[in-house]
This record gives C-alpha cells, sequence and structure tokens, in this order.
C-alpha cells in the first residue's frame, strides 16, 4: 500500500506557478496555503483559498525569507511545503530548515541541491555519470598563471566564469593568451562582489549552439526516467522565449544515448523528484553534433508543461506522491513522447521598446480556443488584475500540441492570434514574427540570434 | 532579540501590526496605557520567541487584543496584534516627518516616470548620478529603476522643466520603492 498523501501543502511561490501547483494538489484532493507577499494578497488567483501574508511587497522579506516559508508553513498546518521555481527553490537551507521542523520539502534531498548547485562538482559528478562535459579546468583555479596554462591547453576562446555565479554575472571572456590575466582578475572582481566568492574556473567558449535540456524524474527507490528533452534555443538575454519538444535538430542517436546517459546520471548521483539537466548543443563543425553538460536545475522548470504535453504526465502531482513516499508509478517503456509540442512564454513586456517589462493593470484578457485540447494555457492572469512592478513578468504560456512541427507551428499562431490581453503590452506579436519566419522553421538559429527578430 | 510591531494609524485608534508571520503571545492587557518602545508580547519563529516592542510616535490605551484568550496564535505579516485609542492615551512629541518636503516647497520637481526600484548611483561605492547642489540639463541621469528585475536609465527632461536646473534636494533614497509620479527632485531653474 503507498504511503497516506498529504493533507495541505504550503505553495511557497507565486503566480502561474502557485496556480499550478494548486491545479495539482485540487486534483488529489490536498489544501494548497498560498503563502504570498502584501502586493500578491488581493491577487485573483488567490481568492477563495487559504492565504498567509509573509511580509512586504519586496522579495527578500517575503518569498525570499527561510524563516518565515517555513514558519508559515507551520503554523498553517501544512505538513509539506512546495518551492516552485525561482526564488527559494533551489535553496538548500530552505530543505533542511523544513526537514528541522517536520515539513516534507517537494523537492530533491538537500545533499543532491548542493552537489548540483556547485558548478565545478555538478560538472565532476556528470562527468564521472558518463556524460560529456565542457572542456575547461578541473575545478576552482589557484592564479592568473594557472587559467593561463588551463587556457592554452583547451584552446581560445575560453570562458572564465564564476564557480557561485548566475545570471550572466562574473563572468568573462578571453579570445587570445593576452587577455585571459585581465578575464581572470575582472571575473574574480566581480564574482567577489556579486556572490561573495572569487573561484573562478575556466572552460572552452562554445559560441552559437543550441540549448537542449532533458527533463528527468527519480523516486526515492533508485527508479528513474526521462521525460525527453526539450530545445529552449530561442532565448533574449539568457531569458527563454519559445520552447519545444522534440529538438528538431538532434540527431536520433544522440538522442537516444544522451537520453539514457541523463537517467543513469540522475541515479548515480542519488536524486529525487523532478530535474533539468541542461545542455549545449555544438553544432557539427567538426563532424557530429555532441550535447555536453552545463548545469542542472534541481527544480520543477517554467517549461515542464511541454513534457507533460508529449507524456500526458502530470509532472507536479508526481512531485508530490514522490515526495509522500509512493515509487514510480511506471517505467521508461510506459512514457508515450508523441507529437511535437511548442511553448511560447508571453511576458508583460513591449517588444516594440526593447521588450521594457510594463507592469499596469490588465483590464481586458481572454483565453484562446483550445482547439479541441491541442492548446494549452496556464496562467494566473485574470481581468482585473495588477501586474506588480516587483516580480518577474510572466502573464502565461501557451502550450500547442500537432502531430508534427508544421502543424503545432500552425495551431500557436492561431491561439497568439486570438489571445486577448488589453492594459499592458506583451510578447504576443515579438512570437508570432519568429514563428512565422522563415530562420524558425528552417533551423537558422542559435543561442546569440532569434530567429525572425535579429 | 526584539521586533518592532509597526504603527498604522486609522480615525482615533492605532493598530499595531506583526512585522512577520508567528505565534503569537500578549503581554499587555486592555485598558493599559501603551507607549511607543515598550513591550507588547512576543513572536515565535521556529521555535524561537522574540519580544514585540511598539512602534510609531504615540500612545493609546489598549482596546483590543488578537489572541487575548489563547497563546501562540498563528498571525501573518500585517496582523493587527495591539490596537490603541489614541483619544485616551498621551500624545508623544512626534519629529515632523514632514519637515524636509516642506522646505523644498514650492520649486520644481521631477517625478518617477514608472515604479520600481531606486537607485541613485551606477554600482555599489560608486559616485552618485546627481547631487544636491548640481546643475543638470536635459538627457542627464538622474537614476536606475529596477522593474520586474531589468534596470532603466531614467534621464532628465520632460515637459514643465526647463532645459537646465539646479538639484536643491534628493527625495528618495537608494534602494526604495517608487511609483509613478513620486517625486525623485527638487529643483530651481538656473538663470
Amino acid at each position: 500500500m503507498s504511503p497516506p498523501l498529504f493533507h495541505r501543502i504550503l505553495i511557497a511561490n507565486r503566480g502561474e506557478v502557485a496556480v499550478r501547483i494548486a491545479r495539482a494538489c485540487d486534483a488529489l484532493g490536498i489544501t494548497p496555503v498560498f503563502a504570498v507577499s502584501e502586493a500578491d494578497r488581493d491577487a485573483p488567483y488567490t481568492r477563495d483559498r487559504e492565504v498567509v501574508v509573509l511580509g512586504p511587497a519586496r522579495a527578500a522579506q517575503s518569498y525570499l525569507d527561510v524563516r518565515r516559508v517555513v514558519q508559515a508553513a507551520v503554523q498553517a498546518r501544512c505538513s509539506a511545503l512546495h518551492p516552485g521555481w525561482g526564488f527559494l527553490s533551489e535553496n538548500p537551507l530552505l530543505a533542511t530548515l523544513c526537514a528541522q521542523h517536520g515539513v516534507t520539502f517537494i523537492g530533491p534531498p538537500p545533499h543532491a541541491m548542493a552537489l548540483m548547485g556547485g558548478k565545478s562538482p555538478a560538472k565532476r559528478a556528470m562527468r564521472d555519470a558518463g556524460l560529456a562535459v565542457i572542456p575547461g579546468s578541473d575545478g576552482p583555479l589557484a592564479s592568473a598563471a594557472a587559467a593561463r596554462a588551463c587556457a592554452d591547453a583547451v584552446g581560445y576562446p575560453v570562458l572564465l566564469k564564476a564557480e557561485s555565479g548566475g545570471g550572466g554575472r562574473g563572468m568573462r571572456i578571453a579570445r587570445a593568451p593576452g587577455e585571459v590575466e585581465a578575464a581572470f582578475t575582472d571575473a574574480q572582481g566581480e564574482a567577489r562582489g556579486a556572490f561573495g566568492d572569487e573561484r573562478v574556473f575556466l572552460e572552452r567558449l562554445i559560441e552559437g549552439g543550441r540549448h537542449v535540456e532533458i527533463q528527468v524524474f527519480a523516486d526515492r527507490y533508485g527508479a528513474a526516467i526521462h521525460v525527453g528533452e526539450r530545445d529552449c534555443t530561442v532565448q533574449r538575454n539568457h531569458q527563454k522565449l519559445i520552447e519545444e519538444s522534440p529538438s528538431p535538430v538532434l540527431p536520433d542517436d544522440v538522442r537516444a544515448r544522451t537520453l539514457a546517459t541523463a537517467v543513469a546520471a540522475t541515479k548515480a548521483i542519488g536524486y529525487v523528484g523532478a530535474g533539468t539537466i541542461e545542455m549545449l548543443l555544438e553544432s557539427g563543425l567538426e563532424g557530429r553534433p555532441v550535447l555536453r553538460f552545463m548545469e542542472m536545475n534541481t527544480r520543477l522548470q517554467v517549461e515542464h508543461s511541454v513534457s507533460e504535453q508529449r507524456s500526458g504526465l502530470d509532472l507536479v502531482i508526481l512531485q508530490i506522491k514522490t515526495a509522500a513516499g509512493h515509487p514510480l508509478p511506471l517505467t521508461q517503456a510506459d512514457v508515450p513522447l508523441d507529437g511535437h509540442v511548442i511553448e511560447c512564454r508571453i511576458n508583460a513586456e513591449d517588444p516594440d521598446a526593447g521588450f521594457r517589462p510594463a507592469p499596469g493593470r490588465i483590464t481586458d484578457w481572454r483565453l484562446p480556443d483550445l482547439q479541441g485540447g491541442a492548446i494549452r494555457v496556464d496562467t494566473h492572469v485574470a481581468p482585473g488584475y495588477v501586474v506588480p512592478p516587483h516580480y518577474d513578468s510572466l502573464l502565461c504560456k501557451v502550450i500547442a500540441k500537432g502531430a508534427d512541427r508544421a502543424e503545432a507551428i500552425a495551431r500557436m499562431l492561431q491561439a497568439l492570434g486570438e489571445l486577448t490581453c488589453v492594459g499592458v503590452p506583451t510578447t504576443v506579436s515579438a512570437h508570432q514574427r519568429i514563428l512565422a519566419s522563415a530562420a524558425f522553421r528552417e533551423h537558422r538559429y542559435d543561442t546569440r540570434t532569434i530567429p525572425g527578430l535579429s | 532579540m526584539t521586533r518592532t510591531a509597526s504603527a498604522r494609524e486609522h480615525d482615533a485608534t492605532l493598530a499595531l501590526c506583526a512585522d512577520g508571520v508567528g505565534l503569537w503571545t500578549p503581554w499587555v492587557a486592555a485598558g493599559q496605557v501603551v507607549a511607543p518602545g515598550q513591550a507588547i508580547g512576543e513572536l515565535e519563529v521556529l521555535g524561537v520567541s522574540e519580544r514585540v516592542i511598539a512602534g510609531g510616535t504615540r500612545a493609546g490605551r489598549v482596546v483590543a487584543i488578537a489572541g487575548a484568550r489563547h497563546h501562540r496564535l498563528p498571525v501573518d505579516f500585517g496582523a493587527a496584534l495591539v490596537t490603541l485609542d489614541l483619544a485616551l492615551g498621551v500624545a508623544i512629541d512626534a519629529a515632523g516627518p514632514d519637515a524636509t518636503a516642506a522646505a523644498t516647497g514650492g520649486g520644481l520637481r521631477f517625478v518617477a516616470p514608472s515604479s520600481g526600484r531606486f537607485y541613485g548611483r551606477p554600482g555599489p561605492g560608486k559616485p552618485a548620478f546627481v547631487t544636491v547642489g548640481e546643475v543638470i540639463a536635459v538627457g542627464h541621469t538622474v537614476c536606475l529603476l529596477e522593474v520586474m528585475k531589468t534596470f532603466h536609465r531614467v534621464t532628465y527632461g520632460g515637459a514643465g522643466l526647463p532645459e537646465r536646473a539646479k538639484v536643491t534636494a534628493i527625495a528618495i533614497a537608494d534602494d526604495a520603492d517608487v511609483n509613478p509620479g513620486d517625486v525623485i527632485l527638487h529643483l530651481e531653474a538656473v538663470p
């Protein structure tokens, strides 16, 4: 007999993901409790829901305050906590504090989070598990001279990266031997200021390439599956705009081999729950294209819905059941991956003004026709919703499925044409230009160029 | 460690509100006079109890207490812990926070074009974009506004403002949240 499920789950997040988690709770008969900031307490998506106000609008005193979040779970009598994505979702301290206070953290164990949170340890673990990695230094560099020697060995250009970095900070490129010392010193300085950790490591710089990631899932008993890959190459400033599955450019043999290795790696590190192994597809200039490990995200991702639409699985329900101690109810052979799925992230940004974020009140909001189930829309927005200036600008995700890529694109374009949002500008028009472009349809783009826009 | 309950005034009453989530146990009784700085109870967060003292600038007589009958009441951020009747209390001399605004009244104002978090300098330890006494011209960077995790440069200029003006005061502190129309700079025209 499976262990009983939780009765009450604290949702330690906001917006779209909070609504997504609540939907899974509703399906399982679990009461969700929304931990909110003052800015979100009256948001339409918390209406008729149990709410705990954590603190003021500022995330540092609400959604990012570990003690407030755990105390909210305890006093709201929640036996589990779902961190969503962003905010504290990859914070091992939250997982540890939850454990101390008898709240089940819906996510991987703290040791797996901590291992994947360090850039060099993660890379080493994944290399040992059989994944290709980007050639570079074995861990942080001791000095500029060591950086120079390593750069000479791996070949130019190279990228110097902060060990504790993120968000594009603490990174410097050196294109020639003479640039290494300055790049090392600058990256170190920026890393010290931004992350309080001046350790820097080095990798060969792979310019362009495509972003391909693998959705994995593991239970507590050593079983693991993959739910296919997602191609997230269409990005702007490292922010994903469009995700799709399968990747339209990945050769079948590379796909099969990498998916199998990713599952083995997931087992090897003792991972539990939903995770994503992000990889860079190096274009096949010297022959076969190769997928190289970049990092592992130890949480649910925004684009998990793409894999759900291809497989029919509900990853959030699986997360909750796994956290409650249920074994994976299926094996790899039971995971169907059919058709082609595309997701567009619709943000409150003005594509005609350099994608400037645009908070404000949404006066009219209407969803597109769901085309008999081929279209899915995930959103927390309702008419009258005020997009607060404090958090990210995601309004909704539109997910389209077709028998093939062309059909998915056609359905997406129809849905985007029907989506109505009055009050704030949205990125819909940018998505329409991308999807209609020859560059997108003929795969002529990489992470540096946006098809149809660049 | 102590926490300060923030004071929220409404008509003749003043609510002392929780500064976080936790389990609240009051120490005061109805009818008691509470002054700013005085302990009113304790808030337990993850098993640790911290003293809660009254904030604000005014004293009053206790007319309502959250959880008066059961100790360790779960409270949200912003919940009213103790309500004071100001008419029955003693007014404490309050230093007017409006003093600075009044002193610079009547001059030109440069206001925030949108909401966001205000940064008066390009980075920590860097010189400020604008200093008091400086003469700035149209196009001069006034501040950065962080809106939805991205930074936007705000430049001087706009309807009703002269080509050049002298900064007499900077009305927003670094790291503060601003709303559209909030005054950022007080200015005076230069001949």
